[in-house]
Order: C-alpha cells, then structure tokens, then sequence
C-alpha cells in the first residue's frame, strides 16, 4: 500500500516536472507512427520529384522526336526552297548537336522546355544520320522557322534545314538580285529586305557597309561572323554559315562532304554499268571522290567547287547523264 | 546483489507492449506493400504510355518517310532520265546502293526498305548484280520481318540498251516503295 502510493507521488511529480518543461508524452506507438510518416512523407516528395524530372525528360524527348520526323515533309523535290513554321506550346529551346564520326556523322536535337519560370534538363539527345541542321547551339521560342533548301555539289547531296526562332529577326541588306528576289519569295516572317533600321536585328551586309554583325563576301565564297570567318561555295552553303554557329556549321559541312563521297562512289560504279551499255559517260568523279576524302574544313570548299563544276558540265554534255 | 522481483503487472506490461510492436510491423508492411504495389501499376501504367508514344512517332516518322524517299538523293532519278522528275527512282543508283548498304544500314532511321514492281515477272525474283533487270523485288534493307509496312507507289526508270539498234533508251515501271518500321514491344 505504502509502496503503491510512493510510485503514484512519483509519477505526479514526474508529470508537473514535464508540464513545468512545458513537455508533451508520446507513446512508443505515437513516436514510432510520427517517425514512419515522416518517412513515407519524404519518400513520396522524392518519388513525385522524380517524376516531375523523369515527365520533363520524357516531354522533351518526345518534342525533339517529333520535330525531328516533323523535318521529313519540308525536304524539297526540284524546289528552290521551302519555309514551314513549327509553333509549340511552351517556351522551348532547341538544341543543336552534330557529331562527324561514323560514316554520316550524325544530327541530334535536344530540346527543353520553361516550366514555372525555369528551363527543365534537356530531354535525351534524338539522332538522325540523314538530317542536316543549321542554326546557333540552341534556339529559343515558341515559334520556330524551318527553310529548307536543297545542296547541289554537283548533284544532290541532301537539303539544308535552316532553324531560327521568331524572335530573331535577320535582316538582307543589299543582297544580289537572286538573294533577294529567293528571300522575297520566301515570305518567312523573320527574313527582312533591305529595310534595315529597326533595333534587336541581326544585320546580313553583302556590301562593304557600317553596323553589320555579319558580313558576306558573295563572290570571294566567304562571310565574316564574330571575327571569325566561314568559307562557304554554293547559295545552300552560304545560308548555312548565316545562320549557323561555326562549330556546327564545320561538322555539317564535314558531314555533308562524307555523305558526297559515298553518292560520287555509287555514281563512279554507275558510270562503269553506262560503260558496259555501251553509253560513256567520261566524268573524272575519282579525283573528286579523292579531294572529298581529303576535307578537313571549309577552307577545302574552293578547291572542291572548281572540280565540282567541271564535273557538273561533264555531265550536262554526257550523252547519257549520271544525275 | 539486487534481485529483481517477477511483477505479474510488469509482464502484463511488456505482453500489451509487444503485441502492440507487433501490429505496428503488420501495419508496416502492409503500408509498404500498399505503396509498392501502387508503384508497380504506376510504372506500368507510365511505361506503356512512353512506349505507345515512342511507336506513334516510329510510324509517323515511315508514313512521312515514306512519301519523300524516293526524291532522296540516294533514290532520285534527278535529270537523268531527260527533265526533272518527282517520284521517280533510279534503278540502276539502286543496284548500285544496295551494295554500299552495309553504310547506310541506320541512315533512313526504318528497319526495312524494299522496292517491288508492280507488273511484270509473277514470280518474287529477288534483285541483284547479275540477274538486274529482269528482276522485280529490291529489298535494300533488311532489319526485321515482322513490323508496320507503309508503301508509296512510284516509277522505276533504268537505261535499257536495244541489242539489235544498239542504242540506249530510258525504260521506266511502275513500282511501289515500301518502308518498315519495327514495333516496340
């Protein structure tokens, strides 16, 4: 009895002690529920981030998929040129990747998109060998322009796709008469004419003027960008290095190059099939194939250019033609 | 030496105190097992939609494929069969193309790409460098026999050389072009 009241006084005084600390009694049952909800809680936070990251990934996958398979229509037939725009929901940004290894090198597009005023990872890198991009290492908007224009090296290497945002306005400013009557004829929104006052533009001088950001030297086969100088032999090049960053406008020209060696490769064994029919050819695509084989960088062009019309009036003349 | 003195209220105790742990791991693992097994049909659920969207975009990428390949260079009869013709592919390019194939395995990005002619030869006669072109089945690239076939009908020129005149003339068919793209299981 004297025992049973010495623990009740005790456990009172134990209870006004923790009331005095201002303390609360939890149970076993209580602490070991609260430490595991707390676990399931953070767990789930992490699993729905993940998610939110993995859905982004996926989104952005997706949309450099499908932009990718969006290029098909736009390559030309016997078309000069072809413009198309691509409007997406979101802010996006368009990466471009080019690698030259491998037979063809190959054209990646990654992309990502603004969420809640942040830009997410960029999805996984989407490859295609037989697509050709030119535009700076990223685009940004929401609207984006594809022109497409087709690469003739004599004959038909692939069409050139160049990509721009809405929000960059380039503007032409004296242009030879096939330039401007090509861009008039266009209609892209973001390609000006000789109307070049306007602030925020990107100003493309063919002559010798002041305030130019790019340069284009049309007959010498160059053009001056940021101090650097890209050299280009065609109109379809010439775009190219316009629009395009210089690593990238490098790797596609590489690419371009390989995948012209393998067309003049089954150009030469068709020349040898016309030879067996009795209906020559004479076109020197060896030597050509070999300068092609040998390019390293756009400086290559000019030497490839002069063969490649001498090539080119070979087979206008043949009697039966190659291409 | 202390002696701790059984207490039938301390065993009573630690009997409620146990079985009550005990309930608290049940309910534990079938907490954990609820949340696992959500997760399992959740992933399921998320895998089967990327994979219908990644097969979504394989066929749109044949179908639309498809109705440019033939103006490819690779393809293309250009101006040499006498002005510029669309749709029209160079039979003997082809040939030629198919033994360059080992290049161009992953090129076009479709597991399969087959050229057949329409009239002509009842039999399937597979093409090659010898029998060319008294053949009518070009099969250019083959990844996989099974797959979504999308097809674009389309003309088929060759040189032709007369035996008896000696000349050479332009001998064009009709033909359909047929892309396969594999399914992702």
């Amino acid at each position: 009895m004297l025992n049973n009241s010495f623990i009740l006084l005790k456990t009172q005084a134990k209870q006004q002690k923790m009331k005095d600390k201002k303390a609360i009694e939890f149970s076993f049952a209580w602490l070991f529920a609260v430490i595991i909800g707390a676990v399931i809680l953070v767990l789930a936070i992490y699993i729905a981030t993940k998610m939110i990251s993995t859905g982004e990934t996926e989104t952005g996958t997706a949309t450099a998929k499908e932009i990718g398979t969006l290029l098909n229509p736009i390559e030309t037939g016997f078309e000069e040129g072809k413009s198309s725009l691509i409007s997406l929901t979101t802010n996006t940004r368009i990466y471009n990747k080019c690698t030259h290894l491998g037979d063809f090198g190959s054209q990646g597009i990654q992309t990502s998109q603004k969420s809640f005023g942040k830009w997410s990872n960029p999805g996984f890198e989407v490859s295609f060998q037989n697509k050709y991009i030119f535009s700076d290492n990223y685009e940004e908007g929401k609207e984006f322009y594809l022109f497409s224009k087709p690469f003739d090296f004599p004959f038909k290497i692939s069409d050139l796709i160049y990509l721009t945002s809405s929000q960059k306005k380039y503007c032409f400013s004296n242009p030879p008469e096939e330039i401007k009557k090509e861009l008039t004829e266009l209609k892209q929104g973001n390609l000006l004419v000789n109307n070049c006052s306007s602030a925020n533009i990107i100003k493309v001088c063919f002559g010798s003027e002041a305030n130019c950001n790019i340069n284009v030297k049309y007959n010498s086969g160059f053009i001056q960008k940021n101090s650097t100088i890209l050299y280009f032999a065609t109109d379809a090049l010439m775009y190219a290095a316009i629009f395009a960053d210089k690593e990238i406008y490098e790797c596609q020209a590489k690419r371009l190059m390989k995948r012209a060696s393998e067309l003049s490769s089954i150009y030469e064994k068709k020349a040898v099939l016309f030879e067996e029919r009795d209906c020559s050819s004479d076109l020197d695509i060896g030597t050509f194939r070999l300068l092609l084989d040998n390019y390293r960088d756009s400086s290559y062009l000019g030497t490839l250019s002069s063969k490649a019309d001498e090539i080119k009036e070979d087979n206008d003349m043949a009697l039966c033609k190659l291409w | 030496m202390r002696i701790k003195k059984f207490n039938m209220d301390n065993y009573a105790k630690v009997r409620k105190a146990q079985f009550k742990i005990q309930q608290m791991a049940f309910m534990l693992i079938a907490v954990v097992l609820f949340f696992a097994l959500v997760g399992i049909f959740a992933l399921a659920f998320r895998l089967s939609e990327i994979k219908d969207t990644a097969n979504l975009l394989e066929e749109k990428n044949a179908m639309l494929l498809v109705s440019r390949l033939a103006n490819s260079p690779e393809f293309t009869c250009g101006e040499a069969f006498g002005g510029k013709r669309t749709n029209c592919i160079d039979f003997d390019k082809i040939i030629i193309l198919k033994t360059e194939i080992p290049e161009y395995k992953n090129f076009w990005g479709v597991s399969n790409i087959e050229i057949r002619k329409i009239i002509g030869i009842n039999n399937e006669v597979l093409c090659s460098l010898t029998n060319y072109p008294d053949c009518n089945v070009i099969k250019l690239i083959e990844n996989s026999s099974s797959g979504y076939d999308y097809s674009n009908f389309v003309s088929l020129c060759w040189k032709e050389r007369n035996d008896e005149t000696g000349d050479v003339y332009d001998k064009c068919e009709i033909a359909k072009l047929i892309v396969r793209y594999k399914e992702k299981i």
